[in-house]
């Protein structure tokens, strides 16, 4: 995708400041030009200015091993925000996702480890540890849809009671330590391949945005998900049912933080309590410099892609060149300010041309 | 009327009060094929109230409601859009963010052959040229319907809400305001399109405080004030002073009122 970017992206001119210039916005040259937005060519060049600007001060920033710890970090946090990204384009936010992540990994870490003391063998363990995953993910997602449309609570206050919940679960399970003792080789599943670039949890990950990506862009579900975050009530009038249409957006959410559990798991080789403290904001964080707006209707897989990418190039980055991680969410912060500022400067040509 | 036959849709004493507030009171009204009705009166007449009962989009209190003289009882608006009763919302009922075509389809998506199909992945091109054609139809050209309906101005947008109601609408259609925001060549084309929904033998319910627009393509007007029905008139009988008098309560026709 990187290496199309720029070519598509210089050709259209998006960011052309003239409002006279009207026929080039609105007239899509290619079908590359609708797939490939501004913002993700703008992602794209922070990108590459980040690894530059990094491998400047240490060489050993440009290297597979360490592009491949930060798919590692990425893998977990990108399935997050992937969930998240439906749920903020319907106009709404999930804050239950970091929880999610942990509540899922210790319980299914727990069940793993009493199927191998019971002598079961590692594949079918692992197997039910990430249906274990899943279905907890769905079960967080099916009581946020019930406190959303059933008690009407305001998304916000409805996953951040699930967001309590869950960490206290986690907390109570495990008397706030590790859980271990599950399959012994599990962790060699997300030993690096390919010179150390790619791990399997990797690649399935990959796998599942690139579907993900084709199922919001391309399907009925992922037009209803952008209708009802650009107007519910056009939604509702044009026969959508709005309420069922939410509860499968959370509960996909949901789902999305359960892999990310299981992912966690393999990575950890176990569950802990503060496994995805504080995710949700990394999600959430990598939605919006992806150029999704809170306020609903808009978002893209690929910006969300890009953003999780950005975010765990920072932390990797800012590690590798000795800043004190402290700093991490200080450059989180910068990042996500001038995202949405873009987004403000956006939206203001966008009605403008209206 | 009574020679009319059965009417095409027809809502029979309907009540609705939202809390204490009483937003219709036994409302009768009665749509035959290939005819225009306006729906008039002052705001807070019920206008809205009545047009979001006859959409589905709020069930009445009690009240009967009939098409084609059979008794239904919506749930929502997906079962009035079924059964071929289009409605353009003042103001809402588009979604900007997305495209014209997606606009037009919206709810009724045209899926891809086969398993694809089956997942819900979707045939925009399709979409896109089906609602091109759609759109010029009923008289509206839209230059390229895979722009967002954002970047269209008030006017547009407003062609876009109604080109789509035409295009489904199979025997009713409901068009709340649907002159708001245009100018008089703009209005006049919508009231040709309401003019060319008559011919094809739709029933049409125009909702519009531009009075001369309502006296020049209706052929009956509904007078609604406070919730109620205070006239029910063919158009012919209305002058612009005499209807306006009848809105603001100035004129009253006892007899009808006592109905």
């Amino acid at each position: 995708m990187a290496t199309t970017d720029p070519v598509t992206a210089t050709e259209t001119k998006p960011d052309a400041p003239k409002p006279g210039t009207q026929s080039s916005i609105e007239r899509p040259t290619s079908r590359l030009r609708k797939i490939v937005t501004d913002q993700q060519f703008i992602l794209v060049i922070v990108l590459v200015v980040l690894v530059i600007v990094f491998t400047a001060i240490n060489p050993v920033f440009f290297g597979l091993g360490a592009a491949g710890n930060i798919l590692v970090q990425w893998a977990p946090i990108v399935l997050l925000a992937v969930g998240e990204t439906f749920v903020i384009i319907t106009g709404g936010i999930d804050l239950s996702v970091g929880s999610t992540l942990t509540v899922s990994s210790v319980i299914a870490a727990f069940a793993m480890q009493g199927l191998t003391t019971a002598g079961w063998s590692e594949g079918p363990t692992l197997l039910v540890g990430a249906l274990i995953c899943l279905g907890i993910g769905a079960l967080v997602g099916t009581i946020n849809s019930l406190l959303v449309n059933v008690a009407k609570l305001v998304p916000f206050v409805a996953t951040l009671a699930t967001l309590g919940a869950g960490a206290g679960v986690a907390l109570v399970l495990t008397g706030g330590g590790p859980v271990q003792g599950g399959p012994p080789n599990a962790s060699t599943l997300s030993a690096p391949i390919g010179g150390g670039l790619f791990s399997w949890p990797v690649i399935v990950v990959i796998v599942i945005l690139i579907i993900t990506g084709l199922f919001l862009h391309r399907s009925r579900f992922g037009r209803y998900t952008y209708a009802i975050g650009g107007n519910a009530f056009a939604a509702t009038a044009s026969g959508i049912s709005v309420a069922k249409h939410l509860t499968k957006v959370y509960v996909l959410s949901g789902l999305f933080s359960g892999a990310g559990g299981f992912v966690l798991y393999l990575q950890l080789n176990g569950g802990s309590p503060s496994a995805g403290t504080g995710d949700e904001l990394g999600a959430i964080a990598a939605v919006v410099i992806g150029g999704a707006s809170l306020a609903g209707g808009f978002g893209k897989i690929g910006g969300t892609i890009l953003g999780a990418l950005i975010l765990e190039t920072v932390y990797s980055g800012l590690t590798i060149i000795n800043i004190d991680p402290n700093w991490n969410q200080v450059a989180v912060a910068i990042l996500i300010a001038a995202a949405a500022s873009l987004q403000a400067v956006r939206g203001i040509q966008h009605r403008r041309k209206a | 009327m009574s020679d009319k036959g059965t009417p095409l849709y027809e809502v029979k004493n309907i009540y609705k009060n939202y809390g204490s507030v009483v937003a219709l009171e036994n409302v009768s009204l009665a749509i035959y094929p290939g005819e225009v009705i306006g729906l008039v009166g002052d705001n807070g007449a019920g206008k809205s109230t009545l047009v979001k009962v006859l959409s589905g989009a709020h069930q009445p209190d009690s009240g009967e409601i009939l098409l084609d003289g059979v008794e239904h009882h919506w749930r929502a608006p997906h079962d009035v859009l079924a059964a071929g009763i289009e409605t353009l919302y003042q103001d809402s009922g588009l979604a900007p963010n997305l495209s014209v075509s997606s606009n037009v389809f919206l709810g009724r998506e045209i899926t891809r052959g086969g398993l694809l199909g089956k997942l819900g992945f979707l045939a925009q091109k399709q979409m896109d040229k089906t609602a091109h054609e759609d759109l010029e139809r009923v008289g509206i050209g839209v230059a390229s319907t895979d722009r967002t309906v954002a970047e269209l101005s008030g006017g547009q947008r407003q062609a876009v809400a109604i080109g789509r109601a035409v295009a489904w609408a199979r025997k009713v259609i409901i068009l709340d305001e649907p002159t708001n925001h245009l100018g008089a060549r703009q209005a006049a084309e919508v009231l040709e399109v309401i003019g060319a929904a008559r011919a094809k033998g739709l029933g049409v319910i125009f909702i519009s405080h531009t009075l001369p627009h309502v006296l020049q393509v209706t052929d009956r007007i509904v007078v609604l004030r406070l919730g109620r029905i205070v006239r029910d008139s063919p158009t012919s009988e209305f002058n612009a002073e005499s209807l306006l008098g009848t809105i603001t309560g100035l004129i009253t026709l006892p007899e009808q009122a006592a109905k």
